[in-house]
């Protein structure tokens, strides 16, 4: 293959990779310290990138939208906490995965009455490119494939250096002795869900000048970000960074070498990988509550 | 003969029910329940007595659709050999990928089966597009020859068909229930460790209720095949991945006749609202976070203790009582 389609094929799949990534670690942090899986990112994924259509519509800037996107989705994220997984955090997985499911059909109404069903384009904030060993590549990507990796270190930062931080680690690896040292446990939940849902914001909101903004882009995407989930392993941020770039870079350049491996061949992976390691590439096998 | 005719009392009256509510309900829209609610038995089996939540019913549903139409379109003419075809294909493809996933936690297996939904999907519309005719899918209507007795290449003939067959399956998960098989099944849910110490294999009880749920769907996409006459890649869209979970838990998971109920709500709900106020996933989507919140017990869940109640005129005894509460 020759490097004119090689060069954008990476950086293409660098920033879905980037995109995958910053939903995924808050799926991964919700599993991880409150052992739920919150189909609802989606959710927040899809609220993020309307509030960007919408802000950039009325605003004319692109940027400012994205930030509102991730502002809404956070307040978002911090009411559905309070009023709906408050009540679910003591049962079973399946459990809160059923009822977050509910949220998320819910929501794709939601927004079907308040923006219809015509899928929305959103304008691409630089249209400026850059030449990279002879090859034309949009800046944009490489902007989305930065924040993706400013978050990493921020939440890298954050769980390492500040005492909430350190209190969200020390509850994936024990909650009740978290409780026991005299910590708002209820309170670092919602820290950490809001966190999550502002951040599946975020990736909305960047990928929605990449794509068209519609009602059920949320499940579009549901697919993909489980699998990252999964091939990391659930729990682990390092490993949803190293498994969000391993199936970037298969859904991109796979797209080369064949159209339709681009979809089936991760899933492939994904089967490979659980059958030989059943907890992810980085998973611990953790126990339920 | 008494037990026998208390042991069938149930199911005869369910089913005499459905077989009245033909008469004033549209008949596509009875085929429509009747069929889903065996496309949903085998969930609401997998996650009311096994504990395991599948988010990838479709790729079951698929293979048998796909078993079907594969024989109708290029070999043969007669549907009944087409749907045995199509049950044999769920059977072997369940049979090929159980051994792997039933190894797999709860939540991985939800998400492996998404996967394998998913997988189908590409496979069909993609890369064999050549055999599977891509997006168009298999036309078989006209090809499909009538068959004496019952003629199943009628919609009318083909209720009957399908009534009979709904009566069967039900027949044969109320005989799971009651034997030992079906106790098995609920103690690997409950506790694994202690079904360990009883002498009987987690890995082998969950492998075969994996096969018995997973063929179960496929012979509810067979019966799709035949009835419409037509297969297309949407059979296994992701989009409709969860439409077989929701519809256990508003029916109540795990109860005999709650995917019944929940096939007859949710196809119903789908028709009447969606012509009401066009926005029918607003709608439910909040109720299946109302029915979790509220108790999960779902539709038939909540009516089931207190038609008994109300039938027998006394208190259902503890025995009965505990195996239900440990079904939901």
């Amino acid at each position: 293959m020759d490097t004119q389609l090689l060069i954008p094929g990476v950086i293409f799949g660098l920033s879905i990779g980037s995109i995958f990534f910053l939903m995924a670690i808050g799926l991964s942090l919700c599993f991880g310290l409150m052992r739920i899986i919150s189909l609802d990112q989606l959710l927040y994924y899809s609220i993020g990138a309307y509030i960007t259509y919408s802000l950039t519509l009325t605003t004319g800037d692109v940027w400012l939208g994205i930030l509102g996107g991730c502002g809404v989705a956070g307040v978002a994220a911090l009411a559905v906490e309070r009023l709906i997984f408050r009540r679910i955090y003591e049962r079973e997985l399946t459990f809160s995965m059923i009822t977050s499911f509910g949220i998320l059909i819910g929501g794709i109404g939601v927004i079907k009455y308040f923006w219809g069903v015509v899928p929305r384009p959103v304008p691409i904030p630089m249209m400026t490119q850059l030449d990279i060993a002879g090859t034309e590549v949009p800046v944009y990507r490489l902007i989305v494939i930065a924040i993706a990796g400013l978050v990493y270190g921020g939440i890298w930062l954050f769980l390492n250096r500040t005492i909430i931080g350190k209190a969200i680690r020390a509850g994936i690896e024990n909650v009740e002795h978290v409780e026991g040292l005299g910590i708002n446990v209820a309170r670092l939940f919602t820290i950490t869900f809001v966190i999550a849902g502002a951040l599946s914001g975020l990736a909305g909101g960047l990928h929605a000048p990449l794509i068209m903004v519609e009602p059920s882009m949320g499940l579009e995407v549901l697919a993909f970000v489980f699998m990252v989930v999964i091939i990391g392993g659930l729990g682990s941020i390092k490993g949803t960074l190293v498994s969000a770039f391993i199936v970037g870079q298969v859904v991109s350049l796979g797209s080369l070498i064949y159209a339709p491996l681009a979809q089936m061949a991760p899933f492939a992976i994904m089967l490979l990988i659980l059958l030989i390691k059943p907890t992810g590439l980085y998973g611990s096998a953790l126990l339920k509550r | 003969m008494m037990n026998a005719i208390r042991w069938w009392w149930g199911l005869l009256l369910a089913f005499s029910l459905l077989a009245a509510s033909w008469a004033f309900l549209p008949l596509p829209f009875v085929n429509e329940v009747v069929i889903f609610s065996i496309y949903t038995m085998g969930c609401s089996f997998l996650l009311g007595r096994v504990g395991f939540i599948s988010f990838g019913q479709p790729a079951y549903l698929a293979a048998g659709a796909y078993g079907t139409a594969f024989y109708l379109f290029y070999f043969g003419t007669d549907p009944y050999v087409g749907i045995l075809i199509g049950i044999l294909s769920g059977l072997a493809v369940s049979g090929i990928v159980g051994p792997l996933f039933v190894r797999l936690r709860s939540d991985y297996f939800a998400l492996v089966n998404l996967a394998l939904a998913v997988i189908f999907y590409y496979l069909m519309q993609k890369v064999l597009a050549d055999i599977t005719k891509g997006d168009n899918g298999l036309w078989f209507l006209t090809r499909m020859s009538s068959t004496p007795v019952l003629d199943i290449s009628t919609p009318s003939h083909f209720f009957v068909f399908a009534f009979l067959v709904a009566l069967a399956v039900w027949a044969f998960y109320k005989y799971l229930d009651d034997s030992i098989f079906g106790a098995c099944c609920l103690a690997t849910k409950i506790n694994e460790d202690k079904l360990e110490f009883l002498g009987y294999s987690n890995y082998s009880v969950r492998l075969l209720a994996f096969i018995i749920a997973n063929t179960t769907t496929a012979l509810a996409g067979a019966m799709y095949a035949v009835y419409l006459g037509f297969v297309s890649p949407e059979i296994t869209s992701p989009h409709r991945a969860p439409d077989p979970v929701v519809v256990t838990i508003l029916g109540g998971t795990g109860t005999l006749y709650g995917p019944l109920v929940g096939a007859f709500a949710y196809t119903g709900m789908k028709d009447v609202i969606s012509k009401l106020i066009g926005n029918w996933e607003l709608f439910i989507g909040f109720l299946l976070v109302f029915i979790m919140l509220a108790g999960e017990k779902g539709i038939w869940g909540t009516l089931q203790p207190r038609l008994e109640k109300l039938f027998s005129g006394r208190k259902v005894g503890t025995v009965a009582g505990d195996g239900a509460e440990a079904r939901r």
